[in-house]
């Protein structure tokens, strides 16, 4: 296949209207503009204490001291940078054809443009590179497209997460897999998790084709196959109970999923995401 | 289209061997798939198809197939063209020696001979056919039948006429056999033809030329005298003496040499030689034909039959002994090879290599009843029985022939039913019996009597061991008794020729040309040594041959048809490219499947 070709102008426009949604729970980072897990320097207030040797007297509660006559300081949120990792699979499944690897481009530039649009620390996970790579603006997603892996970085046993980071997963999950394990493991020390499922229409609802040769695109195999009805059939139900499977292990964890179909407009595809969680309005 | 091999069309077999390959071993398109574990687990259909299904039309059955009927024609010989049609030319070519007469110009009949057909090939062009037939009395092919033009420059080449005069109408038998209705006969000779044929061009190449020639020769020998000597015979066909130098030659080394006047047409000459001369080579000084300038005389061995004369004392009795002493190669001998005696005895068993004429009343087992008859004839002879030759019996009276059961002996010489002279058994061996009583009959006044006798001895000496001459004519039939069973493989060589000889006690071959020494051998023992020479009167006279053209070739000849390769027929190569191309897209074809699998 060759290198996918992000239509950026088309995502930008597109995403200029989303930006990667932040979770409720305060989440982990640098200093930065989103409110943290700890104290800081914010102006949220969090709680009262009573006074200790080096607190900031900015900060003490003389109205409380008035009534009282203890001293005591207000303690604010602390506002931090978020960590987003973007999980990308980069296997050979994902450019099956060109539409899927159009589709994942587009769906891979839009996730990078509302990456940046956080001002968030993005970093790019791949099964092809050991550490995450930052993401300091949106069109280097692309050299991360290749897609030319056996693999998916989902199977590896090791993924570089960082502690608290916000995840997001974009994959075919087409590898077998047991969903509660895989969504349980991406989602450890995570403050949240957003996995998106792109396939080709006919991956999720093929139709009766007649004899095949069915060669895996990741060389894992080939046979000869008849696609009739009872085949199609059978591939649906299969189908069905793997993405059954991750919906329910994403709702355990707490994180999101979301399917997206090659091919579908790219704003289509951002109010889907957006419907699930995964954007939100800029 | 015409199919020149039509079994090669079974080659098409191969069509529905691979319609069925690509029927049962399915090749389903290629269709990539991300999760191909979520496939796996549906019905999976086997490598082999069990059960016949719709045949997959692909590109490779159709190159294939195509591939195949290519091949398949091109096997059975698919033409569009048929067969051309060539003139056949049939060249007879007389092999008699005089063809290689040379003349003044060093020119021979043979060789305008060789060029004539060379100008006749190159007339009707490259397509002609050729067959040259060599006469003789076995002609032979010498190219073809239907050869190409160019195999026939090297069988001209090879060919140098040397056989004895012989009639050329078992070669003019062949070639019309060859010719059929379709080939052109010519007829090549130095000789005119000797009568007009019908459909054949005679073409004679000859030149009437003086020539001397050995055309006779003997070498004999007297034992009595302890010499020997060499009798020639010359024939001049020029008008004029001519002179030559005689050459005689033995183990190499010149015993004589002379100067020999030949007078026209024949002449002799008698030159003495010592005995116990090994084969002594006579050569003639060169002159037109080389053939018959040269002759190879072995000395002969005397076979000396020892003869014993048992007859009683009579008229018979001085008779014989009358009719022996004429004969040369006779002694007498207590313990004889061919002993004469009375009828009686013949049937005792003789001494081995003892041969019994017996004369008067045969054993009584021999004899029917009835009385003796005198007999002025009519005489019934076995005329082609040795016994017989030279016999007339003009005014001999039989007298005294008894009668003799004729399934006791086998008749030579019969009046009526009565044998006069008969074999007691199958063979001379067992015993020969004169039914004649000796002191009757006037046949010992007859002229007949020593032939008669002569007969008998000769019969006797041509048993003994060893060859019944010692020089011969090429051609000649050559008779060598062996006399005893071989001991090893027997086989003749005569300068180039060498054959194997049947291993029998008697051996028989005609003597080879080309003419010269002949040994006969026992495994590498020589056991003979006899003289072969071309001694060819008819050919060694060249004053009659002539040279014109006579008769014309058969209009009727439409020429043959001749298979040309396939390389001239277009429908070949564009089988052989279709084939090509099919192979070679199937290929491409396969390895673009295999390189999209990868």
């Amino acid at each position: 296949m060759p290198p996918i070709q992000v239509d950026w102008p088309e995502v930008h426009r597109v995403a200029a209207a989303f930006r990667l949604a932040m979770p409720r729970t305060p989440v982990g980072g640098r200093l930065g503009e989103r409110l943290g897990s700890g104290t800081g320097s914010s102006l949220e207030f969090q709680d009262y204490r009573q006074y200790a040797m080096g607190d900031d007297l900015r900060h003490v509660d003389w109205s409380a001291y008035a009534r009282s006559e203890v001293l005591t300081v207000r303690l604010y949120r602390e506002e931090v940078s978020p960590r987003i990792d973007l999980v990308l699979d980069v296997s050979r499944s994902m450019t099956v054809t060109e539409k899927k690897g159009r589709a994942y481009g587009e769906l891979c530039g839009l996730l990078a443009c509302a990456c940046a649009s956080a001002e968030a620390d993005s970093r790019i996970v791949t099964a092809t590179v050991d550490q995450a790579q930052p993401l300091e603006r949106p069109e280097q997603i692309e050299r991360f497209l290749s897609c030319d892996a056996e693999f998916s970085a989902l199977e590896e046993s090791h993924i570089p997460f960082r502690r608290r980071s916000l995840r997001v997963v974009v994959s075919d999950f087409l590898f077998p897999h047991d969903a509660d394990v895989l969504v349980r493991r991406l989602a450890r020390d995570g403050a949240s998790l957003a996995l998106i499922q792109l396939t080709l229409p006919e991956e999720a609802d093929p139709s009766v084709e007649g004899g095949r040769r069915m060669l895996d695109v990741e060389g894992h195999g080939e046979f000869d196959l008849v696609i009739d009805d009872k085949a199609v059939r059978d591939y649906r139900e299969r189908f069905g109970r793997l993405r059954l499977g991750l919906v329910r292990a994403a709702r355990r964890a707490g994180a999101s999923f979301s399917h997206v179909l090659a091919g579908t407009p790219l704003r289509h595809t951002a109010k889907a995401l957006a419907a699930a969680g995964v954007l939100e309005s800029a | 289209m015409i199919f020149t091999s039509p079994l090669g069309l079974l080659a098409l077999l191969a069509i529905p061997a691979i319609v069925a390959i690509h029927l049962f071993r399915r090749r389903f398109p290629p269709r990539p798939v991300a999760g191909l574990f979520l496939w796996q687990a549906v019905q999976q259909t086997p490598q082999g198809g069990g059960r016949i299904s719709k045949l997959p039309v692909t590109a490779s059955l159709i190159l294939e197939c195509l591939a195949a009927l290519a091949l398949a024609l091109i096997l059975s010989g698919a033409r569009l063209n048929p067969a051309s049609v060539n003139e056949h030319l049939i060249f007879l070519l007389d092999d008699s020696a005089s063809m290689a007469a040379v003349n003044s110009g060093n020119q021979s009949p043979r060789d305008r001979a060789a060029q004539r057909v060379a100008d006749e090939v190159e007339r009707f062009g490259r397509g002609v056919r050729v067959t040259l037939i060599q006469s003789g009395e076995r002609p032979a092919v010498l190219a073809g039948p239907a050869a190409l033009a160019v195999e026939i420059v090297p069988a001209l080449e090879k060919w140098k006429p040397e056989s004895q005069h012989h009639s050329l109408a078992l070669g003019m038998r062949l070639a019309r056999e060859l010719a059929g209705k379709t080939g052109r006969i010519m007829v090549f000779s130095d000789a005119p033809p000797e009568l007009e044929m019908e459909g054949v061009q005679w073409v004679s190449v000859g030149e009437p030329l003086g020539n001397v020639g050995i055309i006779g020769a003997q070498r004999s020998l007297s034992p009595n005298e302890g010499k020997g000597s060499i009798s020639l015979t010359f024939g001049n066909s020029s008008t004029e003496s001519t002179k030559r130098r005689l050459h005689l030659v033995a183990e190499g080394k010149e015993i004589l040499t002379q100067e020999v006047n030949v007078p026209p047409k024949v002449s002799s000459l008698q030159l003495p030689l010592p005995a116990g001369l090994p084969a002594v080579t006579v050569g003639l000084s060169n002159d037109t034909l080389q053939r018959d300038n040269e002759v190879t005389l072995v000395e002969p061995r005397p076979q000396i039959v020892s003869v014993e004369n048992r007859l009683p004392n009579g008229r018979g009795h001085d008779a014989l002994d009358r009719a022996l002493r004429a004969l040369a190669g006779v002694t007498r001998s207590d313990h004889a090879q061919l002993v004469f005696g009375p009828a009686n005895v013949l049937d005792q068993p003789a001494e081995p290599g003892v041969w019994r004429a017996g004369f008067g009343r045969a054993p009584a087992r021999m004899l029917a009843t009835g009385e003796s008859q005198d007999l002025v004839g009519p005489f019934v002879p076995e005329k082609r029985h040795p016994l017989l030759q030279g016999i007339t019996l003009a005014g001999v009276v039989w007298a005294g022939a008894l009668p003799v059961n004729l399934s006791a002996v086998h008749p030579v010489l019969s009046s009526g039913n009565q044998p006069l002279i008969g074999l007691v058994g199958s063979r001379p061996d067992d015993g020969i019996l004169f039914n004649v009583d000796l002191d009757k009959t006037n046949l010992l006044r007859a002229p007949d009597w020593p032939i008669l006798v002569s007969n008998v001895v000769e019969l006797r000496r041509q048993d003994l061991p060893g060859p019944e001459r010692w020089n011969y004519r090429a051609g000649e039939w050559i008779r060598v008794r062996l006399g005893r069973d071989p001991k090893g493989p027997l086989h003749f060589k005569c300068g180039s020729v060498e054959r194997d000889l049947p291993s029998a006690r008697l051996m028989e071959f005609t003597a080879p040309a080309p003419c010269g020494l002949l040994q006969i051998t026992e495994g590498k023992d020589v056991l003979f040594q006899l003289g072969v020479n071309f001694l060819d009167e008819t050919e060694s006279n060249l004053s009659d041959r002539a040279r014109g053209e006579f008769g014309k070739p058969n209009p009727q000849a439409g020429g043959m048809r001749a298979e040309s390769g396939p390389e001239t027929d277009p429908l070949f190569w564009t089988l052989l490219a279709i084939a090509g191309a099919a192979v070679l897209a199937n290929w491409c074809w396969a390895l673009r499947v295999t390189g999209s699998r990868a």
